[in-house]
């Protein structure tokens, strides 16, 4: 009883401990840059025209029509909303509080719809095909993201998802081609994950190596590796070492005739089916199971972990593996799924985007997700655009998606905290 | 006089010395008598590549052959060092420098810099670049290509053979060597609808603005899929994709999208190169870096090696179209007198192609 009077509850705490108010004015900021942008893009610069929009695919059982957007007037009001968000972020940042992520998310969604419909003025955009394209590019970044996340929640910095993706792709379109099976290459793509990461696990952990260097070594061994095997013994003998079979489309009935995101989602094949199984196991596994919670307590205080009997520098050994055959699945993709064969550095940074991803998904895999879904979709976006007759100099397109991230990461998402543990040797005293 | 162990290491040294003197006179009359054509003495052609590596399927790769057939010819060593990364050109070119290369061979526009500056600095050797004409030196001959001749005839033939109305073209990087096959591609469509009253279009590259569209690479990875894809969604029925390996993922996104839509190849006859791609390979746009890596050269190892540039065009068959191979009974039957047609019309100046 006596414990309960002396300790006083935490709402009960003097008021003069209220917290510092603090005024944001990054996200108004950015809003109203990007208002100024309309301004001159949409309505200034303004096209005339019309836009369409095409949201059917040829053999959709549910034909939308072709969508026409008067390309001045939807400048206009994409610009007026943009305005009275800006005004919102604002009218919110004024008042000290946070602007909600939805606010965010309905301003770049405007923005970007405003962007499309200037920039294929008097072009028809395929939609479905764009989203094809967004999930395409997308699908070796999460799986690289997800390998990310699950390396960092356990305290150990992930900076060789690129060398697990190359790995993954060099050894799936060896051993698919020799086996005539795709599906054996998908399993060799993770053990070629597993042994790269088993390399960054026994230097960093056992050896207490620092983590970045490592990851980063790692990348210039196997892109020198590969480069080396590729053209030593790969190019002279394609047919019989670089012909992989390649996984065949697997629609999902219903799903797949979902109008619009339908054909994108669930007219795929495999590897993307078990990359969505992946995202939710991940997630779950991460929040909603011991499991979970052990490589979270590793990662974040790695001491406390210990003293209630969590082998630390086991689970993270053993995590770190796991994050290697994740990483190296999304290898395969890029040669059994995207095209059948391996191209020396085909991954082409991907690893490193993924990487982005996984902090400006603040280390959560559904958030990580969506970020390299976003990455995915500009660079799709800008294929798009190009094809359809933009007039914006394919050197610029080229960088928007780098540009988008960098603004996304640096700007929306601001300080982020990772795993306090991560990046730092776990040494038992 | 007493042998010690150093007199004796002397004498069988100088025995050994006078052996080889010997030999090495004796067998230099052989050495120029195998030799056929006469070449300078000491003449050693060597090659860099850019980082596609020797083993591209295309220029790299093409430009190599051409070199070993010359030196082949002509009864010479060569030599020829791959270049990984950017990072590898100067180091790559300073290696061959020390190695008394007295020609070398820069394959691609990306090994301009590199190559201006080494020639600088060494003016006694050769030089001779790929696909680059910005350096003006009196030791560097360019080597470039009208590869928009022939990307001309493959415009005519796609429009000739599209059924959509609709073909497509991309690039890996928007640099001069590339983006001059696209527009030569461009204007042998216009040139088809002017001919013919049709009303083809083209997706990928526009001719007034000079912009297109670019995988940002020379990997067959996602980027060069989307790229592809993104011009079947606009209905295209040919795509041309310009650079190295990226036409593997747009076949690939051909073969998957189940439409009957065809490509053309690029830099050498994909249709022998890539066996794989025959059966949606229209024709291929063929730039003859072998041939002209070989003649120049020749010229050089006759020690009449010049700054004035060589340009293969469709004149010298520097550049050329493939047959149709596979395609030829699918094609319009007028098509391949068309071709010949606007190929005399370009070689005689009758139609002038580029901007």
């Amino acid at each position: 009883m006596s414990t309960t009077v002396a300790t006083p509850r935490f709402d009960e705490l003097p008021t003069h401990l209220d917290r510092a108010v603090v005024k944001s004015w990054k996200v108004p900021a950015i809003f109203a840059v990007f208002t100024v942008v309309g301004i001159v893009l949409f309505v200034v610069l303004g096209r005339n025209g019309v836009t369409h929009f095409n949201l059917s695919t040829s053999t959709d059982l549910i034909k939308l029509p072709i969508a026409a957007v008067p390309t001045r007037g939807a400048g206009i009001i994409v610009v007026i909303v943009s305005a009275v968000l800006t005004a919102i972020a604002v009218a919110l940042s004024y008042t000290a509080r946070k602007v909600p992520l939805g606010v965010i998310t309905l301003f770049a969604v405007v923005f970007f719809a405003g962007f499309l419909t200037w920039a294929a003025a008097g072009h028809t955009l395929a939609v479905p095909g764009l989203l094809l394209s967004a999930i395409g590019i997308s699908v070796p970044l999460i799986f690289g993201a997800l390998g990310g996340v699950v390396s960092e929640r356990v305290g150990v910095v992930n900076v060789a998802i690129e060398g697990q993706l190359l790995a993954g792709a060099f050894v799936s379109a060896v051993v698919a081609t020799v086996t005539h099976q795709a599906l054996i290459g998908f399993i060799a793509a993770m053990v070629a994950g597993v042994l790269v990461s088993a390399i960054l696990a026994v230097f960093s952990i056992t050896y207490l190596v620092d983590q970045v260097i490592v990851g980063v070594v790692l990348n210039v061994l196997v892109i020198g590796l590969t480069d080396f095997l590729y053209s030593q013994v790969l190019a002279s003998n394609a047919p019989t070492l670089n012909a992989p079979p390649h996984f065949p489309f697997l629609p999902i009935p219903i799903l797949s005739g979902i109008p619009v995101i339908g054909p994108a989602l669930f007219r795929q094949t495999i590897i993307v089916y078990l990359m969505y199984a992946a995202i939710f196991l991940v997630w779950f596994a991460l929040f909603k199971t011991r499991w979970g919670l052990r490589v979270r307590a590793v990662g974040e205080h790695p001491t406390a972990a210990d003293t209630v009997g969590i082998n630390v520098n086991r689970t993270r050994f053993l995590n770190v593996l796991l994050a290697g055959a994740i990483a190296g699945a999304g290898g395969a993709y890029y040669s059994l799924a995207a095209s059948p064969l391996f191209t020396r550095e085909v991954t082409a940074g991907a690893g490193y985007i993924a990487l982005a991803a996984v902090i400006f998904g603040r280390w959560n895999p559904l958030l990580a997700t969506l970020a390299a879904l976003l990455f995915g979709f500009t660079s799709s976006l800008q294929f798009s655009l190009s094809a359809a007759g933009s007039p914006v100099p394919s050197e610029f397109m080229l960088m928007l998606p780098y540009v988008v991230t960098i603004l996304a990461v640096a700007g929306l998402v601001g300080h982020s905290r990772g795993p306090a543990a991560s990046g730092k040797p776990y040494i038992k005293s | 006089m007493r042998i010690t162990p150093s007199k004796v290491a002397v004498s069988a040294l100088a025995t050994i010395a006078t052996a080889v003197l010997l030999a090495g006179c004796a067998s230099a009359p052989t050495a120029t008598k195998t030799t056929a054509s006469p070449v300078v003495k000491g003449f050693l052609p060597c090659m860099v590549s850019d980082n596609g590596g020797f083993d591209d399927h295309s220029f790299n790769q093409i430009g190599l052959e051409g070199l070993q057939s010359a030196a082949k010819t002509l009864g010479i060593k060569e030599k020829h060092v791959q270049s990984n990364s950017e990072s590898d050109y100067a180091p790559n070119i300073a290696n061959l420098v020390a190695q008394k290369c007295t020609l070398i061979i820069t394959v691609g526009f990306n090994l301009a810099a590199a190559t201006k500056a080494a020639a600088a600095a060494n003016p006694s050797i050769d030089f001779a670049t790929i696909d680059d004409s910005s350096t003006d030196a009196a030791n560097v001959e360019p080597i470039t290509f009208r590869s928009d001749q022939a990307a001309f005839l493959g415009g005519y033939a796609a429009a000739s053979y599209s059924k959509t109305g609709v073909v497509g073209t991309f690039g890996g990087i928007s640099i001069p060597p590339v983006n001059i096959f696209l527009e030569g591609y461009a204007e042998g469509v216009a040139y088809y609808n002017k001919q013919k009253n049709k009303d083809v279009k083209v997706v990928g590259w526009n001719t007034t603005t000079q912009t297109g569209s670019f995988t940002g690479g020379f990997a067959a990875g996602t980027e060069a899929r989307a790229a592809a894809q993104a011009e079947i969604d606009q209905n295209a029925d040919v795509i041309f994709p310009v650079g190295g390996p990226i036409y593997q993922s747009a076949a690939q996104a051909i073969k998957d999208s189940g439409k009957s839509i065809v490509m053309v190849g690029v830099d050498a006859d994909v249709y022998f190169t890539d066996p794989t791609v025959r059966s949606i390979l229209l024709t291929s746009v063929e730039k003859g870096v072998g041939t002209s890596v070989s003649a120049v050269v020749k010229q050089a190892a006759a020690g009449k090696f010049t700054k004035t540039p060589y340009v293969g065009d469709l004149a010298n068959q520097g550049v050329g179209l493939a047959p149709f191979h596979d395609f030829a009974s699918k094609v319009d039957s007028g098509l391949s007198a068309e071709l010949d047609q606007v190929k005399a019309d370009i070689i005689s100046g009758k139609i002038t192609v580029g901007k």
